[in-house]
């Protein structure tokens, strides 16, 4: 009860993209075997929302953790024009060797989004359908990563 | 430990606008929420309660209480109101999602007396909410 009182700003972006699960680390058969339907060698594609969610102080002056135009402007910038209509395997370069699942997409976008100068990122959550859902918050280790 | 979350809606008209600020800067930094007659949004807040069951009841908190606690203490106070004039615990704020999400926090903190609250969430379009929650409790 005595702990600070955390307030922090959600938002809700979408996207639109296609990817293909595979590894080069297995084999044909492996890959079908673990990834079924999401191997077809001609990639598929969803309709992705993110959710994140920043904190900061509420600035007295404007009632606002950070004004809306300038965090829409940040993740536009970092993730949708990078994302939206384009093909994780082949337009998006973390992916080149890394399997674009919405696991390893909800990393990258909280990598890409920590960046934002404004606020603190507290998580990331993508729908890759309406019935599946991913967050990543980060490693505990990342703050004291970023204070060496 | 037990989470439960009960959901209401209500529905309300604001503005954002600072005085000490002049009419340039505030439509700059506010854009079209800064319209001096105001616009409305249809609210959803959900509020969580964490808790263990009653060995008796095998309930964290009465939910019919719960809805009571909201129904007086936020719809009375906010539904179908101008949230800058008409509710007194937001005077001199601007009615951000931020500042009624922490108005909401208050009142609801101290009636919540059988568990105890762990988070609300305010959506003030399906797009854009505030969360509260104290220090540590944003796993949930």
């Amino acid at each position: 009860m005595s702990d600070a009182l955390t307030i922090a700003l959600g938002r809700r972006y979408r996207f639109a993209a296609s990817h293909r699960l595979h590894t080069s680390e297995l084999s044909e058969q492996e890959n079908w075997r673990v990834y079924g339907k999401c191997n077809n060698p001609y990639g598929h594609g969803h309709n992705y929302v993110v959710e994140i969610l920043v904190s900061g102080t509420v600035d007295s002056a404007t009632g606002m953790i950070v004004n809306l135009a300038d965090l829409d402007g940040f993740v536009e910038r970092e993730v949708i024009e990078a994302f939206d209509h384009k093909s994780f395997n082949e337009d998006v370069h973390a992916f080149r060797e890394k399997v674009p699942t919405t696991e390893n997409v909800c990393i990258e976008i909280f990598q890409r989004l920590k960046r934002f100068p404004l606020a603190k990122l507290e998580r990331v959550r993508i729908e890759e359908t309406s019935n599946n859902a991913f967050e990543y918050a980060g490693e505990e280790t990342e703050d004291s990563e970023a204070n060496l | 430990m037990v989470y439960l979350t009960r959901r209401i809606e209500f529905s309300a008209s604001h503005l954002y606008h600072n005085p000490a600020l002049s009419a340039e800067e505030n439509k700059r930094i506010f854009g079209k929420c800064n319209n001096p007659h105001g616009h409305g949004h249809n609210y959803t807040l959900e509020v969580t309660v964490a808790g263990e069951p009653d060995p008796v009841t095998g309930m964290v908190l009465d939910l019919k209480e719960l809805k009571e606690i909201l129904e007086r203490e936020i719809t009375q106070r906010m539904d179908h109101r101008f949230l800058n004039y008409e509710v007194a615990e937001l005077q001199g704020q601007i009615p951000t999602c931020e500042n009624i999400a922490r108005v909401i926090w208050n009142l609801l903190e101290p009636k919540i007396t059988q568990g105890r609250l762990h988070k609300i969430r305010l959506y003030e379009m399906p797009d854009l909410f505030a969360e509260c929650y104290r220090n540590g409790a944003n796993a949930g």
